[in-house]
Protein backbone atom coordinates (compact mmCIF):
# COMPACT_ATOMS: atom_id res chain seq x y z
CA UNK A 1 0.00 0.00 0.00
CA UNK A 2 2.68 2.40 1.07
CA UNK A 3 4.65 1.71 -2.15
CA UNK A 4 1.72 2.58 -4.42
CA UNK A 5 0.53 5.67 -2.58
CA UNK A 6 2.75 8.75 -3.04
CA UNK A 7 4.66 9.86 0.03
CA UNK A 8 3.31 12.98 1.77
CA UNK A 9 6.50 15.10 1.04
CA UNK A 10 6.44 14.05 -2.63
CA UNK A 11 2.81 15.07 -2.84
CA UNK A 12 3.72 18.34 -1.21
CA UNK A 13 6.53 18.87 -3.71
CA UNK A 14 4.22 18.07 -6.61
CA UNK A 15 1.68 20.54 -5.26
CA UNK A 16 4.43 23.16 -4.96
CA UNK A 17 5.59 22.60 -8.55
CA UNK A 18 2.04 22.90 -9.87
CA UNK A 19 1.49 26.03 -7.80
CA UNK A 20 4.79 27.52 -9.06
CA UNK A 21 3.79 26.71 -12.66
CA UNK A 22 0.40 28.37 -12.21
CA UNK A 23 1.94 31.47 -10.63
CA UNK A 24 4.56 31.67 -13.39
CA UNK A 25 1.91 31.20 -16.09
CA UNK A 26 -0.17 34.02 -14.63
CA UNK A 27 2.90 36.22 -14.48
CA UNK A 28 3.77 35.27 -18.07
CA UNK A 29 0.34 36.50 -19.19
CA UNK A 30 1.08 39.80 -17.44
CA UNK A 31 4.41 40.14 -19.33
CA UNK A 32 2.66 39.21 -22.57
CA UNK A 33 0.19 42.08 -22.07
CA UNK A 34 3.06 44.46 -21.27
CA UNK A 35 4.80 43.36 -24.49
CA UNK A 36 1.70 44.10 -26.58
CA UNK A 37 1.20 47.47 -24.92
CA UNK A 38 4.78 48.65 -25.27
CA UNK A 39 6.04 47.09 -28.50
CA UNK A 40 4.40 49.60 -30.85
CA UNK A 41 5.83 52.57 -28.89
CA UNK A 42 9.28 51.15 -28.35
CA UNK A 43 9.78 49.46 -31.73
CA UNK A 44 12.23 52.25 -32.64
CA UNK A 45 14.73 50.81 -30.17
CA UNK A 46 16.33 47.89 -32.03
CA UNK A 47 17.57 46.25 -28.83
CA UNK A 48 14.16 46.43 -27.12
CA UNK A 49 12.96 42.85 -27.96
CA UNK A 50 16.17 41.35 -26.59
CA UNK A 51 16.07 43.47 -23.42
CA UNK A 52 12.41 42.68 -22.88
CA UNK A 53 13.02 38.94 -23.30
CA UNK A 54 15.87 39.12 -20.76
CA UNK A 55 13.83 40.86 -18.05
CA UNK A 56 10.70 38.80 -18.70
CA UNK A 57 12.54 35.45 -18.70
CA UNK A 58 14.65 36.45 -15.70
CA UNK A 59 11.69 37.50 -13.58
CA UNK A 60 9.61 34.49 -14.67
CA UNK A 61 12.43 32.23 -13.56
CA UNK A 62 12.61 33.99 -10.18
CA UNK A 63 8.81 33.81 -9.79
CA UNK A 64 8.93 30.06 -10.39
CA UNK A 65 11.92 29.52 -8.10
CA UNK A 66 10.62 31.72 -5.27
CA UNK A 67 7.16 30.10 -5.35
CA UNK A 68 8.80 26.68 -5.37
CA UNK A 69 11.03 27.64 -2.42
CA UNK A 70 8.06 28.80 -0.32
CA UNK A 71 8.50 28.11 3.42
CA UNK A 72 12.23 27.62 3.04
CA UNK A 73 15.15 29.98 3.61
CA UNK A 74 15.99 29.76 -0.12
CA UNK A 75 12.98 31.92 -0.85
CA UNK A 76 14.69 34.91 0.78
CA UNK A 77 18.05 34.15 -0.78
CA UNK A 78 16.37 34.01 -4.20
CA UNK A 79 14.63 37.33 -3.46
CA UNK A 80 17.99 38.92 -2.70
CA UNK A 81 19.49 37.45 -5.91
CA UNK A 82 16.49 38.78 -7.85
CA UNK A 83 17.15 42.28 -6.50
CA UNK A 84 20.83 41.99 -7.56
CA UNK A 85 19.70 40.83 -11.00
CA UNK A 86 17.36 43.85 -11.27
CA UNK A 87 20.16 46.26 -10.30
CA UNK A 88 22.49 44.79 -12.93
CA UNK A 89 19.76 44.63 -15.56
CA UNK A 90 18.49 48.18 -15.01
CA UNK A 91 22.00 49.61 -15.12
CA UNK A 92 22.85 47.70 -18.30
CA UNK A 93 19.52 48.13 -20.11
CA UNK A 94 19.34 51.88 -19.48
CA UNK A 95 23.07 52.32 -20.22
CA UNK A 96 23.62 53.96 -16.86
CA UNK A 97 20.45 56.02 -17.09
CA UNK A 98 21.05 57.55 -20.51
CA UNK A 99 18.88 56.39 -23.40
CA UNK A 100 19.61 57.55 -26.93
CA UNK A 101 17.46 57.22 -30.02
CA UNK A 102 18.85 58.23 -33.40
CA UNK A 103 16.57 58.71 -36.34
CA UNK A 104 17.80 60.01 -39.72
CA UNK A 105 18.87 63.57 -38.87
CA UNK A 106 17.34 63.81 -35.44
CA UNK A 107 18.71 62.42 -32.21
CA UNK A 108 16.94 62.18 -28.86
CA UNK A 109 18.58 61.58 -25.50
CA UNK A 110 16.80 61.06 -22.20
CA UNK A 111 18.93 61.18 -19.07
CA UNK A 112 17.37 59.84 -15.89
CA UNK A 113 20.35 59.00 -13.69
CA UNK A 114 18.61 60.17 -10.44
CA UNK A 115 15.67 57.91 -11.24
CA UNK A 116 18.00 54.97 -11.87
CA UNK A 117 19.78 55.72 -8.60
CA UNK A 118 16.40 55.60 -6.84
CA UNK A 119 15.63 52.22 -8.47
CA UNK A 120 18.99 50.88 -7.27
CA UNK A 121 18.28 52.14 -3.75
CA UNK A 122 14.88 50.41 -3.81
CA UNK A 123 16.52 47.13 -4.82
CA UNK A 124 19.17 47.52 -2.13
CA UNK A 125 16.35 48.00 0.39
CA UNK A 126 14.77 44.86 -1.04
CA UNK A 127 18.02 42.95 -0.46
CA UNK A 128 18.16 44.23 3.12
CA UNK A 129 14.56 43.17 3.67
CA UNK A 130 15.18 39.71 2.21
CA UNK A 131 18.21 39.25 4.47
CA UNK A 132 16.25 40.35 7.55
CA UNK A 133 13.46 37.95 6.61
CA UNK A 134 16.00 35.16 6.15
CA UNK A 135 17.49 35.86 9.59
CA UNK A 136 14.01 35.92 11.12
CA UNK A 137 13.12 32.67 9.36
CA UNK A 138 16.31 30.98 10.54
CA UNK A 139 15.80 32.24 14.08
CA UNK A 140 12.34 30.70 14.30
CA UNK A 141 12.19 27.25 15.84
CA UNK A 142 10.12 24.55 14.04
CA UNK A 143 7.56 24.83 16.84
CA UNK A 144 7.06 28.53 16.13
CA UNK B 1 12.14 42.31 13.41
CA UNK B 2 8.79 41.59 11.77
CA UNK B 3 7.77 45.23 12.15
CA UNK B 4 11.00 46.38 10.51
CA UNK B 5 10.59 44.06 7.51
CA UNK B 6 6.95 45.06 7.15
CA UNK B 7 7.85 48.77 7.25
CA UNK B 8 10.62 48.16 4.75
CA UNK B 9 8.10 46.42 2.51
CA UNK B 10 5.78 49.42 2.59
CA UNK B 11 8.66 51.84 1.94
CA UNK B 12 9.71 49.73 -1.06
CA UNK B 13 6.16 49.71 -2.46
CA UNK B 14 5.84 53.48 -2.00
CA UNK B 15 9.19 54.16 -3.63
CA UNK B 16 8.31 51.93 -6.60
CA UNK B 17 5.04 53.84 -7.05
CA UNK B 18 6.90 57.17 -7.03
CA UNK B 19 9.62 55.85 -9.36
CA UNK B 20 7.14 54.54 -11.92
CA UNK B 21 4.68 57.43 -11.61
CA UNK B 22 7.34 60.09 -12.22
CA UNK B 23 8.34 59.13 -15.80
CA UNK B 24 4.70 58.51 -16.74
CA UNK B 25 3.61 61.92 -15.44
CA UNK B 26 6.62 63.58 -17.10
CA UNK B 27 5.64 62.00 -20.43
CA UNK B 28 2.04 63.21 -19.98
CA UNK B 29 3.35 66.66 -19.04
CA UNK B 30 5.41 66.86 -22.23
CA UNK B 31 2.47 65.68 -24.31
CA UNK B 32 0.34 68.48 -22.86
CA UNK B 33 3.10 70.96 -23.63
CA UNK B 34 3.45 69.73 -27.21
CA UNK B 35 -0.25 70.00 -28.06
CA UNK B 36 -1.82 73.26 -29.27
CA UNK B 37 0.24 76.40 -29.63
CA UNK B 38 2.17 76.20 -26.41
CA UNK B 39 5.53 76.46 -28.14
CA UNK B 40 6.39 79.00 -30.78
CA UNK B 41 9.38 80.38 -32.61
CA UNK B 42 9.08 83.64 -34.47
CA UNK B 43 11.01 84.54 -37.58
CA UNK B 44 14.70 85.09 -36.81
CA UNK B 45 16.37 88.41 -37.61
CA UNK B 46 19.97 88.64 -38.81
CA UNK B 47 22.20 91.60 -38.09
CA UNK B 48 25.68 92.32 -39.34
CA UNK B 49 27.58 94.95 -37.39
CA UNK B 50 31.24 95.66 -36.77
CA UNK B 51 32.45 92.31 -38.07
CA UNK B 52 29.99 90.40 -35.91
CA UNK B 53 26.97 88.54 -37.08
CA UNK B 54 24.04 88.18 -34.72
CA UNK B 55 20.89 86.11 -34.98
CA UNK B 56 17.91 86.95 -32.83
CA UNK B 57 14.99 84.53 -32.59
CA UNK B 58 12.00 85.37 -30.35
CA UNK B 59 10.61 82.29 -28.56
CA UNK B 60 7.53 81.81 -26.38
CA UNK B 61 6.75 78.78 -24.22
CA UNK B 62 3.49 78.25 -22.37
CA UNK B 63 4.26 75.53 -19.85
CA UNK B 64 0.92 73.74 -19.53
CA UNK B 65 2.61 70.66 -18.09
CA UNK B 66 2.69 69.53 -14.45
CA UNK B 67 6.36 70.22 -13.83
CA UNK B 68 8.82 73.12 -14.08
CA UNK B 69 11.12 73.12 -17.06
CA UNK B 70 14.62 73.97 -15.90
CA UNK B 71 18.01 74.56 -17.50
CA UNK B 72 16.72 75.05 -21.06
CA UNK B 73 19.64 75.50 -23.42
CA UNK B 74 20.06 75.92 -27.15
CA UNK B 75 23.40 75.09 -28.74
CA UNK B 76 24.46 75.42 -32.34
CA UNK B 77 27.62 73.95 -33.82
CA UNK B 78 28.68 74.60 -37.38
CA UNK B 79 31.38 72.47 -38.94
CA UNK B 80 32.81 71.81 -42.34
CA UNK B 81 31.64 68.60 -43.99
CA UNK B 82 34.93 67.45 -45.51
CA UNK B 83 37.48 68.25 -42.81
CA UNK B 84 35.06 67.93 -39.85
CA UNK B 85 36.51 70.96 -38.06
CA UNK B 86 34.27 73.10 -35.90
CA UNK B 87 33.95 76.57 -37.36
CA UNK B 88 31.64 78.08 -34.81
CA UNK B 89 30.11 76.84 -31.59
CA UNK B 90 27.34 78.87 -29.95
CA UNK B 91 25.31 78.25 -26.84
CA UNK B 92 22.48 80.13 -25.17
CA UNK B 93 20.80 79.39 -21.84
CA UNK B 94 17.14 80.32 -21.54
CA UNK B 95 15.28 81.14 -18.32
CA UNK B 96 13.50 78.35 -16.43
CA UNK B 97 9.78 77.99 -17.11
CA UNK B 98 7.68 77.26 -14.02
CA UNK B 99 4.64 75.02 -14.43
CA UNK B 100 1.52 76.91 -15.52
CA UNK B 101 3.41 80.00 -16.66
CA UNK B 102 4.19 81.52 -20.02
CA UNK B 103 7.64 82.81 -20.81
CA UNK B 104 8.53 85.12 -23.67
CA UNK B 105 12.22 85.24 -24.39
CA UNK B 106 14.60 85.59 -27.25
CA UNK B 107 17.34 83.32 -28.35
CA UNK B 108 20.20 85.44 -29.63
CA UNK B 109 23.60 84.35 -30.85
CA UNK B 110 26.56 86.50 -31.83
CA UNK B 111 29.60 85.26 -33.71
CA UNK B 112 32.66 87.11 -34.88
CA UNK B 113 33.19 86.66 -38.59
CA UNK B 114 36.89 87.37 -38.14
CA UNK B 115 37.19 84.43 -35.74
CA UNK B 116 35.35 82.22 -38.20
CA UNK B 117 37.61 83.24 -41.08
CA UNK B 118 40.71 82.82 -38.92
CA UNK B 119 39.68 79.21 -38.36
CA UNK B 120 39.14 78.55 -42.06
CA UNK B 121 40.31 81.13 -44.58
CA UNK B 122 38.93 79.22 -47.55
CA UNK B 123 35.48 80.33 -46.38
CA UNK B 124 36.41 83.82 -47.62
CA UNK B 125 36.86 82.78 -51.20
CA UNK B 126 35.20 79.39 -51.72
CA UNK B 127 31.53 78.43 -51.57
CA UNK B 128 31.06 75.23 -49.61
CA UNK B 129 28.61 73.03 -47.73
CA UNK B 130 28.53 73.41 -43.96
CA UNK B 131 27.00 71.02 -41.46
CA UNK B 132 24.87 72.47 -38.70
CA UNK B 133 24.11 70.67 -35.45
CA UNK B 134 21.35 72.34 -33.43
CA UNK B 135 20.60 71.03 -29.95
CA UNK B 136 17.82 71.77 -27.49
CA UNK B 137 18.17 70.46 -23.95
CA UNK B 138 16.08 70.91 -20.82
CA UNK B 139 15.16 69.21 -17.57
CA UNK B 140 11.66 68.29 -16.45
CA UNK B 141 10.87 68.04 -12.74
CA UNK B 142 14.55 68.83 -12.10
CA UNK B 143 15.20 65.10 -12.56
CA UNK B 144 14.80 63.91 -16.13
CA UNK B 145 16.90 65.62 -18.78
CA UNK B 146 15.92 65.67 -22.44
CA UNK B 147 18.10 66.49 -25.39
CA UNK B 148 16.99 66.76 -29.00
CA UNK B 149 19.53 67.36 -31.73
CA UNK B 150 19.03 68.09 -35.38
CA UNK B 151 21.68 67.79 -38.10
CA UNK B 152 21.33 69.50 -41.42
CA UNK B 153 23.55 70.90 -44.09
CA UNK B 154 23.57 74.47 -45.36
CA UNK B 155 25.26 76.23 -48.24
CA UNK B 156 27.93 78.79 -47.40
CA UNK B 157 28.38 81.61 -49.88
CA UNK B 158 31.89 83.10 -49.87
CA UNK B 159 32.07 86.91 -49.53
CA UNK B 160 35.06 87.13 -51.89
CA UNK B 161 34.07 84.40 -54.30
CA UNK B 162 36.08 84.16 -57.50
CA UNK B 163 38.46 86.95 -56.44
CA UNK B 164 41.04 87.84 -59.05
CA UNK B 165 43.71 90.48 -59.63
CA UNK B 166 45.14 91.64 -62.92
CA UNK B 167 48.31 93.74 -62.73
CA UNK B 168 49.70 96.22 -65.20
CA UNK B 169 52.92 98.14 -64.64
CA UNK B 170 53.86 101.52 -66.03
CA UNK B 171 57.69 101.67 -65.98
CA UNK B 172 57.83 105.43 -66.56
CA UNK B 173 55.65 106.42 -63.64
CA UNK B 174 56.45 103.24 -61.59
CA UNK B 175 52.78 102.75 -60.91
CA UNK B 176 51.02 99.40 -60.76
CA UNK B 177 47.43 99.32 -61.98
CA UNK B 178 45.60 96.48 -60.26
CA UNK B 179 42.18 95.40 -61.41
CA UNK B 180 40.33 93.57 -58.61
CA UNK B 181 37.08 91.69 -59.03
CA UNK B 182 34.96 89.32 -56.97
CA UNK B 183 31.37 88.31 -56.26
CA UNK B 184 29.84 88.57 -52.82
CA UNK B 185 28.00 85.26 -52.40
CA UNK B 186 27.61 85.77 -48.65
CA UNK B 187 24.25 86.56 -47.05
CA UNK B 188 25.71 89.73 -45.50
CA UNK B 189 27.14 92.89 -47.10
CA UNK B 190 30.87 93.60 -47.06
CA UNK B 191 31.88 96.93 -45.56
CA UNK B 192 35.44 97.92 -44.74
CA UNK B 193 38.87 98.58 -46.13
CA UNK B 194 40.55 96.33 -48.65
CA UNK B 195 44.31 96.79 -48.35
CA UNK B 196 46.51 95.98 -51.34
CA UNK B 197 50.19 95.35 -50.62
CA UNK B 198 52.90 94.74 -53.18
CA UNK B 199 56.12 92.86 -52.38
CA UNK B 200 59.23 92.20 -54.40
CA UNK B 201 60.91 88.80 -54.80
CA UNK B 202 62.78 89.35 -51.49
CA UNK B 203 59.43 89.74 -49.74
CA UNK B 204 60.07 93.44 -49.09
CA UNK B 205 57.04 95.69 -49.39
CA UNK B 206 57.30 98.04 -52.36
CA UNK B 207 53.90 99.70 -52.28
CA UNK B 208 50.51 99.80 -50.58
CA UNK B 209 47.06 101.23 -51.10
CA UNK B 210 43.58 100.72 -49.74
CA UNK B 211 40.10 100.88 -51.08
CA UNK B 212 36.77 101.14 -49.28
CA UNK B 213 34.39 98.28 -49.93
CA UNK B 214 30.63 98.48 -49.82
CA UNK B 215 29.38 95.41 -51.63
CA UNK B 216 25.83 94.25 -50.93
CA UNK B 217 24.94 90.59 -50.56
CA UNK B 218 24.88 89.01 -54.01
CA UNK B 219 26.66 92.00 -55.57
CA UNK B 220 29.69 92.08 -57.83
CA UNK B 221 32.79 94.18 -57.31
CA UNK B 222 35.19 95.31 -60.01
CA UNK B 223 37.57 98.20 -59.62
CA UNK B 224 41.06 99.25 -60.57
CA UNK B 225 43.43 100.69 -58.03
CA UNK B 226 46.84 102.22 -58.55
CA UNK B 227 49.85 101.59 -56.35
CA UNK B 228 52.91 103.78 -56.59
CA UNK B 229 55.93 101.54 -56.11
CA UNK B 230 59.37 102.37 -54.81
CA UNK B 231 61.48 102.01 -58.02
CA UNK B 232 64.66 101.14 -56.11
CA UNK B 233 63.03 97.99 -54.70
CA UNK B 234 61.20 96.74 -57.79
CA UNK B 235 62.29 93.33 -59.03
CA UNK B 236 61.19 91.27 -62.05
CA UNK B 237 58.77 89.29 -59.97
CA UNK B 238 57.04 89.57 -56.63
CA UNK B 239 53.86 89.03 -54.68
CA UNK B 240 50.58 90.83 -54.23
CA UNK B 241 48.62 90.34 -51.04
CA UNK B 242 45.07 91.49 -50.38
CA UNK B 243 43.92 92.07 -46.81
CA UNK B 244 40.45 92.65 -45.47
CA UNK B 245 40.43 93.72 -41.81
CA UNK B 246 43.84 92.11 -41.28
CA UNK B 247 42.80 88.86 -42.94
CA UNK B 248 44.89 87.78 -45.88
CA UNK B 249 42.30 86.92 -48.47
CA UNK B 250 44.52 86.56 -51.52
CA UNK B 251 48.19 86.04 -52.26
CA UNK B 252 49.46 85.69 -55.80
CA UNK B 253 52.68 86.09 -57.72
CA UNK B 254 53.27 88.75 -60.34
CA UNK B 255 55.88 88.95 -63.05
CA UNK B 256 57.00 91.89 -65.13
CA UNK B 257 57.04 91.17 -68.83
Amino acid sequence: MSDIEPKPDRRKLGFRVVRAFLFTAAYAVFWFIIWFLTYTFLASFPEYPQLFTTIACGLLFFTFAITLAEDTIYKYILKAIRAFFLIAYLTYATKGGILTLNLENIGFTVEFVPLLALMIVINLLDIARALLQAIEFAAQSPKD
Amino acid sequence: MRLVTRTLGWVIVLLWIVTLALPISVALSLMRLAEGKNLGVQEPTFNFFDGNISVNMPVYINNTGFYDISEPNVAIKIYKVKVNTTIVSLSKSLPSIPAGQMVNTSCSFTASLMEIFHKDRTLLTEDTNLNVNAQLSFKVAYTIAFNASLNFSTRWGAPFHNISCVLAYNDTTHVFSISISFNNHAFFPINGLLVVKLYNSDNIQIGETSIGLDVPSGGNFQETVEVAADPSKITDRGFIRLFFTELNILEMEWTLL
